[in-house]
């Protein structure tokens, strides 16, 4: 394969106007992705009629939209980090370490390790795209809906991670995610499940009600309680950036994750938060040899930022070789791409080099300008934390209402929010983690659909999920991902007994 | 077992039966969903009727072994929750006819005291953030937020 796309598009994106426009796009993509439930797919739906109507060539276009995406990508993380209310869906497992760095301290580091895990998971992403964009596509092919059903079998199997001292917990909370994905219309047969009448539920319960609810209400009021008795003190923010040890610890779980993450975000219908999980409970199970994760780690903080950039760059590759898009949000630039008459396919690398290579070119300026940008700003950023609570919660709680309001329109779904919000509470005074519900909710709704068309496509026979390669390869990494580790246990035990 | 275990011993149950009383309760209506055809041999009652199980069993197991909770807040506590929940509700259920700022105005004030802010503070905080929001996600970025009979 021929790369002169990638010198045309270098000197498109290098062109001082498409610069600006990326600068511009990554600056209002960090804004906009700060902001709950607006998120990358509003914000590029926001920008679509303004970039056409202003007349900017299909390149430029493009380049403003994909640098709002991976711009809100890093936004959506400013909120996680800080107030524990993610921005949008991938950056629900950055809360999950990156929180608890901010709440002794670390604000700026933690900003700093996700701005520099991102950059990792970005470019190494581009590259990846770059040369293997038109063969990976055809994987995105291959995926029929039972080896959907085995990676998502996978997915499940990497959560065994997550168990803690309490494993029943654990196992209860991903149950409770996956009967929360049965409420609604359900696609295959247009049954109503678990709806009882209410308009309101027909949808099912939204991704972003159960986040907000589950994190940002329930922190609320563990806040209140905290403030009752007189322990809820003011944080403190310490200026620290990472050491270069620390730049260094980071490398190899953003290298894992993001080859997680691009290869989950090639898969069209699975994106950044699929991708996010299954990074964080492999880079669990890999490396958290004392506890530490869940507690404010780099390394699981590290791991779901790159897998997430990863997962947002890899989502282009079925958009421009196949024309189906990875994401809700790469589905808006597909749009924008027929908006311009142009057909995606994979002789888009051939017919318009330009146009591609401008957009892949302007990936690599796009997370250079990212990090250059926002390094500077989690300073800024951090010092958010140091306002009083009085005015610090009333905004977590008025950042949690508009979050869900503007995005659904109703009254209906904010009180949804709120009842979330008091499960969340009850279950995490009970010892619950948030994390394994968030995980059965994002994984629940694939697996029963592709479960489902897999055994109406084989007429109800099971063989189906061992009929192929690729599935016969996920269920091995499945049975490994659990036995592997175990067997090492004993092993080590073994020899120490032994010793 | 000192008292706390034993305390944190029967909430955990009670935690546990109600997760046993939610699984018949919804392995009930799961088996209840009423579909006229399915493209499927599972159909929509099959997933659900297989958690419903799960969540049965795991509750048992949970009921079993209820392990620790943490402390549970004093009677001050659970005021100050349940004025907030209400408040919010409140609010939120109002906005559609006092509009948007008025509620917000009074729900930031509301939480502003429940932090611990004198009533001007608290009033200045309210009025400051329910217009700051209005701004931001009315006119700036184009949502639709409720309008009361101001208009706002």
């Amino acid at each position: 394969m021929s790369f002169d796309f990638l010198w045309q598009g270098m000197g498109v994106a290098l062109l001082p106007q498409n610069l600006l426009i990326g600068l511009i796009g990554c600056f209002l993509g960090t804004i906009i992705g700060c902001l709950p439930a607006i998120g990358p797919i509003n914000g590029i739906a926001l920008l679509l009629p303004i970039a056409y109507t202003s007349g900017l060539p299909a390149e430029s276009a493009l380049i403003l939209l994909a640098a709002v995406y991976y711009g809100a990508e890093y936004g959506g993380r400013i909120s996680s980090i800080l107030l524990n209310v993610p921005g949008d869906a991938g950056a629900v497992m950055t809360a999950v370490d990156g929180y608890p760095m901010a709440r002794r301290g670390e604000a700026a580091k933690a900003l700093a390790i996700s701005g520099i895990s991102s950059f990792y998971g970005g470019m190494i992403a581009v590259i990846a795209m770059t040369f293997l964009a038109v063969p990976l596509s055809w994987l995105a092919i291959k995926f029929g809906p039972a080896e959907y059903f085995v990676l998502m079998v996978f997915a499940f199997a990497t959560l065994g991670s997550m168990v803690g001292h309490e494993p029943v917990k654990t196992l209860l909370g991903c149950v409770l995610g996956l009967m929360l994905t049965t409420i609604g219309l359900d696609a295959t047969s247009g049954a109503y499940r678990f709806t009882f009448d209410q308009p309101e539920l027909h949808d099912g319960i939204e991704f972003i009600i159960l986040v907000i609810g589950l994190f940002s209400i329930s922190e609320v009021l563990l806040m209140l309680e905290s403030q009752v008795k007189g322990t809820l003190k003011p944080l403190a923010v310490t200026g620290s950036y990472p050491s270069w040890s620390e730049i260094r610890t980071i490398w190899w779980p953003s290298v894992r994750a993001t080859v997680i993450g691009f290869v989950i975000g090639v898969l069209p219908g699975t994106g950044a938060s699929v991708a996010s999980a299954v990074s964080y409970t492999t880079e669990k199970r890999l490396s958290d040899k004392d506890g530490t994760f869940g507690k404010g780690d780099i390394r699981g903080l590290a791991a779901p930022e790159a897998a997430n950039n990863a997962a947002a760059t890899g989502a282009f590759v079925p958009m421009l070789t196949l024309g189906v898009p990875g994401s809700g949000t790469t589905a808006v630039m597909l749009g924008a791409l027929m908006l311009y008459n142009i057909q995606p396919g994979p002789q888009l690398f051939v017919e318009q080099p330009k146009l591609v290579g401008g957009l892949i070119a302007s990936m690599y300026i796009g997370n250079i300008l990212l990090l250059i940008m926002n390094l500077p700003m989690v300073q800024v950023f951090a010092r958010m934390l140091l306002m009083p609570n009085w005015i610090l919660i009333p905004g977590i709680t008025a950042l949690s209402i508009l979050g869900v309001y503007t995005a659904y329109s109703s009254v209906m779904s904010v009180l949804i929010m709120f009842g979330i919000g008091i499960i969340g509470y009850l279950l995490r005074k009970l010892g619950f983690d948030m994390a394994p519900i968030v995980l059965g909710f994002v994984l629940g709704k694939v697996m029963e659909v592709n479960f489902r068309n897999a055994l109406a496509l084989s007429g109800g026979e099971f063989g189906i999920f061992f009929s192929s390669t690729l599935s016969i390869i996920l269920w091995i990494m499945a049975v490994a991902i659990v036995v592997v580790p175990i067997w090492l246990r004993r092993r080590q035990a073994a020899r120490a007994a032994a010793a | 077992m000192s008292d706390l275990a034993q305390r944190q011993r029967r909430i955990g149950r009670i935690a546990a039966g109600v997760l046993m009383a939610f699984a018949v309760f919804y392995g009930f209506f799961g088996l209840t969903i009423e579909y006229s055809f399915s493209s499927d041999p599972i159909g929509p009652r099959g997933f659900p009727a297989g958690l419903a199980v799960v969540l049965f069993a795991l509750g048992a197991w949970y009921w079993l072994v209820p392990g620790s909770t943490e402390e549970w807040p004093e009677q001050e506590g659970r005021i100050a929750a349940l004025t907030f929940l209400v408040v919010s509700a409140a609010c939120v259920l109002a906005m559609d006819w006092i509009g948007f700022v008025p509620a917000m105005l009074v729900l930031m004030t509301a939480i502003a005291r429940l932090f611990g802010a004198n009533w001007t503070l608290a009033l200045v905080n309210g009025a400051g953030q329910a217009l700051l929001w209005w701004l931001m996600f009315g006119p700036l970025l184009g949502g639709t937020l409720p309008k009361g009979p101001l208009g706002f």
